[in-house]
């Protein structure tokens, strides 16, 4: 059993290092005995059991696919003016696809389940075009936005698991991503209404993110400002 | 007010109908379940022999029997949450783990809020707090290791907190002792000032820092009458000159006080046999702003704060204010997501930050005569912290005394300050921990 230089506390013969202070333990005399002495802890992690929810999965699927066939045949044999439960049907999916990983496959990549997402919004969003006089607005803005939303999204994801994630580095990423979605959604309507491609309302947007973009990569690159900004904003 | 409700009194057909509310402090910890977070608490006994792991199970199995609001599972109601008997199978012991008082997800486990493990000669039992607090759960483990020396051919005789297994469980094991006594005819408010909170590097997830300080009993004993005061007082003295210390490296922009959240067990002031919760937080602190305050200082301010604020006046106004929110009829009403929000947000941001650090202390422990041969010492950790932040829980056992440290930092400057001081104050310290040993420099 050896001291800690350092602290002077007495330390456990398997520690190799003080668990206070990290200073190595080198006793000249015992070289061999540290490494043979077991550890007063086991050394196996534990894992939280995954809690099945299958029940709920069940539960889930079961009141959707009803509630969406039940209103599929009301509209059909009762109500049949329009296609309004093709709007159920829509929402149906739309839940059935956000519980999706949640609920019944916990796995689910977090990439394709976003897709996923997208792909369930714009099938509702083109369920709509059944109710309206045409689906233009679908192909020209609607599923755009969709697109652009999910890819924004998954970009974001990316950065976020990829690269550090501090409340900084979020906004960061946050800020550089608004103002492409808004000039997207500008083009898309100048696209849709058929007028000459220019941004306005879009381009005060980026302005106002670019000023933000860059005093975030300022005080990201500087620790000093970082630091201090951190302390001041300590909550 | 009872926490046991009997829809029908103790008839076998109608058992399935016995269920129990939470008690006072017990509503608090569900809500604050969080996937990587979870208030579990961890009891040891190191005995002087290597576990038998069946004959632990059939101890387990035949313990839990005692302990009825043990051997239970939580569920949602519309307004509260309650606990009701679980006879599903288990739990069942498990090899021990690196990474203890890890989350309890109240499905898993098939349902249990119980995990007992051994490692070497080593039994350990982590119980959800929302069962109850140290007492009631040390009540658990020392009643399965007297059941345990009793298979093993050691007889026993049930004292103190070793039950009596074949005894049926007394109605006061199972109250909320918290109603009974809640009467005072005013409500103390609450002390919320924004204190020193532990900045650190956030482990990873599925990680809890331990670092174990075993050092006699009667040398800290000494050390702490060299101060005029007892040893809770000399060791919250002793975390509150290491968190100003680690408040002083930090070079903050602004100070704050140091605050310790002390655990105090209400059955001292209060006679109940409740195993459930039954404590109280009272918060000895020192401001830094008013000036440079020398660790003699530091014990004196500690040793008056104890004597004015640990008494029954005070502790019965305190459990006053608490109640007061569980009786108000219109907050009773109010389902149980709004409650959650309610309560998870002002815990967040006002409770939690109204202390730097915990400190428990269960004293020293008792235990039967013919136990006291086949046990080397006991272990208590207050778990996982809410936030960053370091726990420390004190117990003792004849001569051994022993601090544990939990964080999910990685730094430990907390610690250090503290053993050092304790080094410095010429006590020896021996310390274990499971941090890891061949990463060498982690900070």
């Amino acid at each position: 059993m050896s001291y800690c230089v350092n602290c002077g506390v007495k330390l456990d013969a398997s520690l190799k290092h003080c668990p206070l202070c990290q200073t190595p333990v080198i006793n000249p005399n015992i070289v061999s005995s540290v490494s043979e002495t077991p550890s007063p802890y086991p050394s196996s992690k534990g894992q939280v059991e995954v809690v099945k929810r299958k029940d709920l999965g069940i539960l889930l699927t079961v009141v959707l696919s009803t509630t969406s066939l039940t209103c599929f045949l009301l509209n059909l044999l009762v109500f049949q003016g329009s296609l309004w439960s093709f709007l159920v049907i829509g929402i149906c999916i739309c839940l059935f696809f956000f519980a999706f990983p949640a609920v019944i496959y916990t796995k689910t990549p977090i990439y394709l389940s976003l897709l996923a997402d997208g792909a369930a919004v714009a099938v509702y969003l083109y369920l709509i075009t059944f109710l309206t006089a045409s689906s233009r607005w679908f192909w020209q803005i609607g599923l755009p936005i969709v697109i652009t939303v999910v890819v924004l999204v998954e970009l974001f994801t990316l950065l976020a698991r990829k690269f550090s994630f501090t409340f900084l580095t979020g906004s960061l990423y946050l800020f550089v991503e608004i103002p492409l979605l808004c000039i997207a959604i500008e083009l898309f309507i100048c696209h849709f209404t058929g007028s000459p491609y220019h941004i306005t309302w879009s381009a005060v947007v980026l302005t106002v993110c670019v000023i933000i973009d860059i005093t975030l990569i300022t005080i990201l690159t500087k620790k000093r400002l970082r630091n201090e900004v951190r302390r001041r904003f300590y909550f | 007010m009872s926490g046991l409700t009997h829809k029908n009194d103790v008839s076998q057909k109608n058992k399935k109908e016995i269920w129990y509310k939470l008690d006072l402090s017990a509503i608090v910890y569900p809500t604050l379940q969080r996937k990587d977070f979870s208030s579990v608490y961890r009891l040891s006994v190191v005995l002087k022999e290597e576990i038998k792991p069946d004959i632990l199970q059939e101890a387990l199995d035949m313990t839990l029997q005692r302990f009825p609001t043990y051997k239970v599972a939580i569920r949602k109601g519309m307004f509260w949450r309650y606990l009701e008997p679980n006879n599903r199978p288990g739990p069942f012991v498990a090899p021990d783990i690196k990474n203890p008082c890890m989350p309890m997800p109240f499905k898993a486990n098939n349902r249990y809020l119980l995990r007992v493990y051994y490692y070497g000669k080593r039994i350990s039992l982590e119980a959800h707090h929302c069962l109850g607090d140290g007492t009631g759960g040390m009540c658990v483990l020392q009643t399965l290791t007297a059941v345990y020396l009793n298979l093993l051919g050691h007889p026993i005789t049930p004292s103190g907190f070793v039950l009596d297994i074949n005894e049926t469980p007394h109605p006061e094991e199972m109250e909320d002792a918290y109603m009974r006594y809640a009467n005072a005819k005013v409500r103390p408010p609450r002390p919320g000032e924004k204190t020193y909170r532990v900045r650190g590097t956030k482990e990873p997830f599925y990680t809890l820092n331990i670092i174990d300080g075993i050092m006699s009993a009667r040398a800290v004993a000494a050390v702490a009458s060299k101060y005029n005061a007892t040893i809770t007082e000399y060791l919250n003295a002793v975390l509150l000159y290491a968190l100003l210390q680690k408040q002083e490296a930090d070079c903050p922009f602004r100070k704050h006080p140091v605050k310790i959240a002390m655990p105090v067990n209400l059955r001292r002031f209060f006679p109940s046999r409740t195993l459930r919760n039954f404590i109280t937080m009272v918060y000895p602190s020192i401001d830094p702003r008013l000036g440079d305050y020398t660790f003699e200082e530091i014990v004196i301010q500690v040793h008056h704060y104890m004597h004015y604020y640990i008494n029954e006046k005070f502790l019965r106004g305190d459990i006053t204010t608490n109640a007061a929110t569980q009786r108000n009829p219109i907050i009773r009403i109010v389902p149980l997501f709004i409650k959650d929000f309610v309560v998870r947000t002002f815990y967040t941001k006002v409770q939690d930050k109204n202390s730097s650090a915990g400190l428990t202390n269960m004293g020293a422990l008792k235990v039967p005569e013919e136990m006291k041969p086949f046990i080397e010492r006991f272990d208590i950790y207050m778990g996982q912290p809410f936030s960053s932040r370091t726990n420390c829980a004190i117990i003792s056992f004849e001569d051994i005394l022993t601090i544990n440290f939990a964080s999910s930092i990685v730094e430990t400057d907390v610690e250090r300050y503290f053993f050092c001081k304790l080094v410095e104050d010429g006590i020896v310290v021996n310390i274990e921990s499971n941090r890891n040993t061949d990463e060498g420099k982690q900070i």
